[in-house]
């Protein structure tokens, strides 16, 4: 199993809940994407036995909702909003400014395995704009300012 | 732990803000507890409907205060509730949409941050209206601070007996569950929603059968946006004629508006329907007008799905009938602001991509249809557009328009249609000159 | 919407509309487009389809309505009284336009290579509806696979299946016809917006038993099947309206021929809605190829020195005659026996039975090679079960659904899809009920798995337990209960398993049932108790009336076996039908009768000196291969006629090339009693004769002829087949005698050998593309019992009985839950039957880990 055990507690313990199984699937993917960052096939077939729901229809799923990467990432899960509220406010020059300032292009991830840089639709965070998201929490109302201090923060284990 | 929520407004200070209720105690930073929410009178309104109300009467309240969704369709919330079968044998469900993921709209994850109890109690009296017993919170995934809140104060209301059974002694039972989404903006249109807890992809289903009638799990639903249910406790406390006496006549009561984009003071405003969008946009209490000295180039007055408003027509009564004659929609409230050095064709290049990448692709016109208009306007932004491309980008349009499922399709043409005729000269000069008329450069 | 949808509405109302200017009535509910197609307007569509509930996701099927502005679809809008619809207006004409110009813009122009051609419905409907040129100028999207980049745009995603995604126009029937109609996950869609892609479920292949189907509904060249693929254009082929030759249903389908090659090409749908819905299991669909084999027995064959020789047809028959005539003279008819094939047409069957009664004037006959004892009396609760009427269309109407002793996914699969549709499409309630847990129980209510063995005690418990709950006729009860209670309900259910309210679910669900189905299968037809069990089930039909308000029977097994029980080729026919022969023939000879497991005692015996078998293979099928060889070894003289050699022909004197039922028009009786006919598609291969030519031609040995002529033969036919064979259950309640089950601890797992889905009898290891799907015999286990014995899937596993001993690999199955094993029979390359023992109720069986 790469699931944990407090995983799969918490998913059957949400199951008791659904009137049915099939309910659980993006709770459980949500689930074990906490726990590992990704999901792939693997983690598909473990949940498939878990809520006894076929493979398939976890694997169908997780294809279509782009919060699931199906490969670990960096640390930090750099995303930008990138649609029209923060583009206005120069969302596109942070973009640019993040891949200089990291050395990778969006989609890749730093050598050292910190950073994972990636543009996003709207986070609904319109009336903060510029802002990212790192892993749960929004960074809003950016700067240049800010946006350095916040990655020097990160660098530094902050 | 760091706590960020879009700006609201200084609202204590705005003429006519005793009307003012969803935002009431938006500031204070306490509200999200319990025991804050009590002390401002919380949970008054679902004892009263759980001790002296039937269903059909809280119904026929909700339809006489004039409510309408706030998620976009502006639909009247008691007519919709009216809809679930009294006689069904199914089971019902009421599904609060906080999916909140219209571009230029943030203001429901504002209600969930700060005032969590109230979309609670709003759900619970909307389930009770409809006899159902198990609802379901759906909030978009990236909203990690919003289901923190949420569930939170989900605990609390089962802890204080405001959840869960036999609720004040009233025999009434009623579970909630907080389903979270994974990055989809279909699974904020109702039945991409329902699909979505269902565990299938977030695709639209062909309605008739209507949720109401054949929902979730094929039951009688009901779906909500999060600022429609909040708005309810406020109406069952102080009365369907206080709720109606406020906006215009049909566009009853106060709405939230998400002011963003290039304007001096962006933020959540709650304004009574019927105000002015020229003054959300240049009173000092507001906007306070458009940033860095600019003109206004364009508005886009709910959000990204509606049309375009040329300047001369921000002269405009914020209510839905108002907005629609305007050539525009109320929609979800995101109020986006351009100045004049924005190019429309950027504009339109970002929005055409967002549809193209939610585009569900159940469909035939919209999943092929934004990818065609993609492609034929980035062309066009790069400088490689032809001489028939904006007949093409008309008639594409209008294949797509009306043809599809669900109003995504219509959502993702209805701005492109709204520029071209009225940018049309800019779009001409885009690929006349393979270049932007303006010289857009946006900082950061 | 459905046939059976609209039949149940019918009661309900009816709508009047007018669609181009015709006034229509339909039932309520009907949508546009199927009220249009009952005026013989057909409404181009992409992704509806008969079978399955409308998405509304290609928008083909745009018609404009008046009062509503947008064009609407027709597969997913109801008609409505007054509604006035128009299919063919301007706009709608443009509409459509646009939906192929989208369609269009990412399908590959790849027509001239693409298999699909000249039956594509984007092909077909572009020329039709479509514009003349492209107004797309990008490149077109294309999905190619990693590793073959840039070379490879075809995708083999199952044994059977290669999948262009390029050529995908998302129309989705695939997936969901999988999900609806079969029950399967092995296809899906995956991604979102213009990047979805259809694909086998990650890390699998689509190999369900109903795959076919897949190929057959996909519009365009998205799916195609290695059978097919490019072996030749449609245009090129002729097509012959058939049955298939594998189920007891009779499935209609139609054959893709070519004249000069004389060369079957493939198998698809002909739907028949009071049958199959037109969906062919894999059997079905890839069975014929077995016509086409190059393996199959080209001449005839006689025993030379011990080695059979090619001969011609006139040495075989004179052979025969030699031998045949020498038993009958020296011992008489009695010594000579037969066994033939349910699965022929009745004019063979008929020719036989008439060889051995009026030219053998012997009674030793059969058609039964696969089960064990069978009754000899003609009245036994078993026969009388296996004749009640039962109707395949009836199951949809059913609200109450009950299956029993039936594995039906390896038995009837077509049943198997109807229940699904009843339960998935008309809110029918469905229960399994079996000695092990089965596939179809995931869309039942309740399944429940008693122990092997208990089968009339489960029924009894049924029985009970309405007593108990006076769920029936206070009076009924009181005459059952003194014969059913020697075991009180708590003590059935410790033998059986159940819980007590398992048989009050049962009970209650049948008896306020307003319209039941109760099937009954090859577990229960096969039991060495078949009697005492189906005695249960007359009690039980009787105390609930279950006839009264439905159906309950146990279904035949094979393409005729109906017919075989109609036209008398069992030892003991009905009464009604040997008196009928009596008739016809004008004698009927007056030794005893002797079933399959008789007639290989005797030939131990001696007794039995001569044997012919027609299609049959009982040294692989009858179960206890020992006894069977034993048997067959020692008779004198062994006439086999099979398509194949098979264990059987090994040891014959004469093998005679059979003809298979592509050869030869030919009429069968399915389940239900409806007789269909199977035309001729190609002429025989080879030297091969059809079954009443070869009787003939050994009758015409002795001097006679079993008919004047084809209409005569016919006429005889006839006149049995309008005899009333449905024989009335016992009027009174039976008593139900009791023996305990006794168990072997050294054999401690049940046993139970029946057919893999993939394949039927032991014919379709001839196909090669039921091959690709299973070639070779395994032992499914539950989980729980391979992790018992410490094997992984695949890893060989002994399996040892009291008799035999085989090595296979251990398959670990995705349904079974309890402690059995199952093993196919289908295979030459395992002798599977050799586990069994003709005198067990319950075959069982050790298992071990074979070390390396
Ligand atoms: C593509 C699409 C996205 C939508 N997204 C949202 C959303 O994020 N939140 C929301 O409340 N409604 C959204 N809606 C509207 C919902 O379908 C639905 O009308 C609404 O939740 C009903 O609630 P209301 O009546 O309270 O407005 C969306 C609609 C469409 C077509
Ligand atoms: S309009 Fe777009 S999002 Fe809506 S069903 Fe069609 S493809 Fe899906
Ligand atoms: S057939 Fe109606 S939308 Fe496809």
């Amino acid at each position: 199993m790469i699931l944990s055990e407090k995983t799969v507690k918490k998913i059957n313990d949400k199951l008791s809940k659904y009137p049915k199984a099939k309910g659980m699937i993006l709770p459980a993917l949500t689930l074990a994407y906490k726990q590992l960052g990704y999901v792939d096939n693997e983690i598909y077939i473990e949940i498939s036995e878990i809520i006894n729901v076929p493979q398939l229809e976890i694997a169908e799923a997780a294809s279509f909702y782009t919060m699931f990467p199906k490969k670990p990432r960096g640390k930090y899960l750099l995303q930008v909003c990138n649609n029209i509220s923060c583009a206005l406010l120069g969302a596109d020059a942070m973009v640019d400014r993040l891949e200089e300032k990291l050395a990778i292009k969006r989609g890749e991830t730093t050598d050292d395995g910190l950073f994972t840089l990636i543009s996003v639709e709207c986070l609904g965070s319109c009336c903060t704009a510029p802002m990212i998201q790192i892993n749960d929490d929004f960074h809003e109302n950016l700067t240049r300012q800010k946006l350095d201090e916040l990655l020097e923060g990160l660098k530094n284990g902050k | 732990m760091t706590f960020y929520s879009p700006v609201v407004t200084n609202a204590k200070e705005i003429a006519g803000h005793e009307k003012l209720h969803l935002f009431e105690y938006v500031e204070d930073e306490k509200q999200y507890q319990l025991k804050r929410y009590l002390e401002h009178g919380g949970y008054a309104a679902w004892k009263t409907v759980l001790g002296k109300m039937k269903p059909e009467e809280v119904i026929e309240e909700v339809k006489k205060s004039g409510l309408r969704g706030r998620g976009g369709a502006g639909f009247p919330t008691g007519m919709k509730w009216s809809f679930v079968p009294k006689d069904s044998p199914k089971v019902r469900y009421l599904l609060c949409n906080a999916d909140e993921s219209e571009p230029g709209t943030c203001k429901d994850r504002v209600l969930m941050e700060r005032d969590p109890h109230v979309v609670i109690e709003g759900m619970a009296i909307g389930a009770y209206a409809i006899g159902c017993h198990l609802m379901f919170c759906y909030i978009r995934g990236e909203f990690h601070h919003s289901i923190e809140r949420i569930e939170k104060a989900m605990e609390e209301a089962y802890s204080k007996g405001h959840l869960g059974k036999n609720i004040y002694g009233s025999g009434y039972d009623l579970e909630m569950i907080v389903h979270t989404g994974a990055g989809a903006y279909m699974c904020g249109e109702e039945t991409g929603l329902i699909n979505s807890i269902e565990g299938e992809k977030g695709m639209a289903r062909i309605r008739p059968p209507f949720p109401a009638i054949e929902g979730l799990w094929e039951c009688p639903t009901i779906v909500n946006n999060v600022e429609s249910l909040a708005a309810v406790p406020h109406i069952i406390n102080r009365g369907a004629d206080w709720y109606r006496s406020m906006g215009t006549e049909k566009s009853a009561g106060t709405k939230l508006f998400s002011l963003s984009g290039h304007i001096n003071r962006p933020g959540n405003y709650e304004v009574e329907l019927g105000f002015s969008l020229q003054k959300l946009i240049y009173d000092a209490n507001y906007g306070n007008g458009i940033s860095d000295g600019k003109k206004l180039k364009a508005v886009i007055p709910g959000g990204v799905s509606t049309p375009f408003l040329t300047p001369d027509k921000v002269d405009v009564p914020l209510d839905y009938e108002s907005l629609t004659e305007a050539g525009s929609m109320l929609g979800s409230g995101g109020v986006i602001v351009l100045h004049e050095d924005t190019c429309i064709v950027w504009t339109i290049l970002k929005l055409i991509k967002f549809f193209r990448h939610e585009s569900c692709g159940k469909c035939t016109p919209c999943r092929e249809g934004t990818g065609w208009l993609e492609q034929i306007i980035q062309k066009i932004e790069d400088g490689r557009g032809g001489p028939d491309d904006l007949e093409k980008l008309d008639s594409i349009c209008g294949n797509i328009l009306g043809r599809t499922i669900c109003p995504l399709g219509d959502a993702a043409v209805m701005p492109i249609q709204s520029t071209l005729k009225h940018w049309r000269d800019e779009w001409q000069y885009h690929i006349e000159h393979k270049k932007c008329l303006v010289n857009q450069n946006f900082g950061f | 919407m459905a046939e059976a949808v609209k039949e149940k509405i019918l009661a309900v109302a009816t709508i009047t509309c007018t669609i181009d200017g015709q006034q229509i009535t339909v039932p309520k509910g009907t949508s546009v487009f199927y009220a249009a197609r009952q005026i013989g307007i057909v409404i181009p569509a992409f992704c509806n389809h008969d079978k399955l509930k409308p998405v509304g996701a290609c928008r083909m099927c745009y018609v404009e309505i008046e009062k509503m502005p947008k064009l609407q679809v027709s597969c997913a809008t109801t008609a409505t009284d007054g509604m006035v619809v128009s299919t063919n207006s301007q706009q709608v004409r443009e509409g459509r336009k646009a939906v192929i110009e989208f369609t269009l813009i990412n399908h590959p122009l790849d027509c001239p290579t693409c298999d699909k051609g000249g039956e594509c419905d984007l092909q077909d409907l572009t020329f039709s509806h479509g514009y003349d040129d492209s107004r797309f100028g990008f490149n077109k999207m294309r999905f190619i696979e990693e590793e073959k980049r840039d070379t490879f745009d075809d995708l083999k995603i199952g044994p059977e299946i290669v999948l262009n995604r390029n050529r995908c126009i998302l129309c989705y029937k695939c997936v969901r016809a999988n999900k609806e109609a079969f029950g399967e996950y092995d296809i899906g869609a995956f991604e979102r917006g213009d990047l979805t892609e259809i694909n086998a479920t990650p890390g699998g292949e689509v190999s369900n038993p109903f795959s076919g189907n897949l190929v057959e509904i996909c519009p365009v060249g998205a799916l195609t099947n290695s059978d097919w693929r490019y072996k030749i254009r449609v245009w090129l082929t002729k097509t012959v309206p058939s049955i298939c030759n594998f189920s007891g249903s009779g499935t209609n389908i139609t054959f893709y021929k070519e004249d000069h090659k004389n060369f079957v090409y493939r198998v698809t749908a002909r739907c028949n809605d009071a049958i199959d819905d037109g969906w062919l299991s894999d059997i079905t669909r890839y069975g014929y190829q077995i016509v086409n084999s190059e393996s199959r027995l080209k001449t005839p064959l006689i025993k030379k020195g011990g080695k059979q020789v090619k001969a011609s047809w006139d040495q075989a028959l004179a052979v025969i005659k030699k031998h045949m005539g020498e038993i009958k003279d020296q011992s008489g008819g009695v010594c000579i026996g037969g066994l033939i094939s349910p699965s022929l047409d009745n004019a063979s069957l008929y020719s036989f039975s008439k060889l051995f009664r009026t030219i053998f004037k012997s009674n030793n006959i059969d058609f039964r090679g696969d089960y064990r004892y069978l009754p000899s009396v003609t009245d036994s609760p078993f026969t009388i079960a296996a004749s009640q009427p039962f109707s395949i269309a009836d199951i949809e109407k059913s609200d109450v659904i009950i299956t029993f002793g039936t594995d039906l996914i390896r038995e009837h699969h077509n049943e198997y899809l109807k229940i699904r549709r009843a339960v998935n499409f008309f809110e029918a309630t469905a229960y399994s009920v079996n000695p092990y847990a089965v596939k179809t129980a995931d869309i039942a209510k309740s399944e429940m798995v008693y122990s092997p063995g208990t089968d009339e005690l489960v029924i009894n418990g049924i029985c009970l337990a309405a007593i108990e709950k006076k769920l029936v006729d206070s009076s009924a009860a009181a005459k059952l209960k003194p014969k059913i209670s020697k075991l009180s309900l708590s003590e059935l259910t410790k033998q059986t398993g159940l819980g007590k309210e398992q048989f009050k679910e049962l009970a209650e669900a049948i008896s306020s049932a307003k319209k039941i189905t109760f099937i009954v299968g090859e577990i229960v037809a096969r039991s060495l108790e078949r009697d005492k069990i189906c005695a249960a089930l007359s009690n039980l039909n009787k105390l609930f009336g279950v006839q009264d308000k439905g159906q309950l029977a146990v279904l035949s097994r094979y393409a005729n076996s109906k017919g075989a029980q109609k036209l008398g080729l069992s030892a003991t026919p009905y009464e009604i039908v040997k008196a009928e022969l009596k008739k016809i023939w004008g004698e009927y000879p007056d030794c005893q009768p002797r079933n399959t497991d008789s007639m290989i005692n005797l030939m131990k015996k001696e007794e039995i000196k001569g044997f012919i078998t027609v299609g049959t293979n009982p040294m692989r099928l009858y179960p206890d291969r020992g006894f069977a060889s034993e048997g067959l070894e020692h008779v004198d003289f062994l006439v086999a006629c099979d398509m194949f050699e098979t264990e059987t022909t090994e040891l014959a004197d004469v093998v005679l090339p059979l003809c298979s039922w592509a050869e030869y028009d030919g009429d069968y009786i399915n389940l239900e009693g409806k007789v269909q006919t199977g035309k001729q598609a190609i002429k025989p291969k080879y030297e091969a004769k059809a079954a009443f030519e070869i009787m003939e031609l050994i009758a015409s040995q002795s001097g006679v002829k079993l008919f004047e002529n084809e209409q005569s033969r016919n006429e005889e036919i006839e006149q049995l087949l309008s005899l009333n064979s449905v024989l009335p259950w016992p009027d009174d309640f039976l008593e139900i005698d009791y023996d305990k089950k006794s168990s072997r601890d050294d054999y401690p797992v049940p046993l139970f050998i029946c057919d893999d889905p993939h394949h039927s009898g032991h014919l379709t290891e001839k196909s090669p593309s039921l091959l690709n799907f299973s070639d070779s015999a395994y032992v499914e286990l539950s989980k729980g019992m391979a992790a018992k014995i410490g094997v992984a899937d695949g890893e060989p596993v002994r399996v040892e009985s009291p008799v035999g001993k085989i090595v296979v690999p251990a398959k670990i199955s995705r349904v079974l839950n309890s402690d059995v094993a199952i093993i196919p029979r289908n295979f030459s390359s395992t002798q599977t039957t050799s586990l069994l023992m003709r005198k067990k109720r319950v075959d069982s069986v050790k298992l071990t880990r074979v070390e390396e």
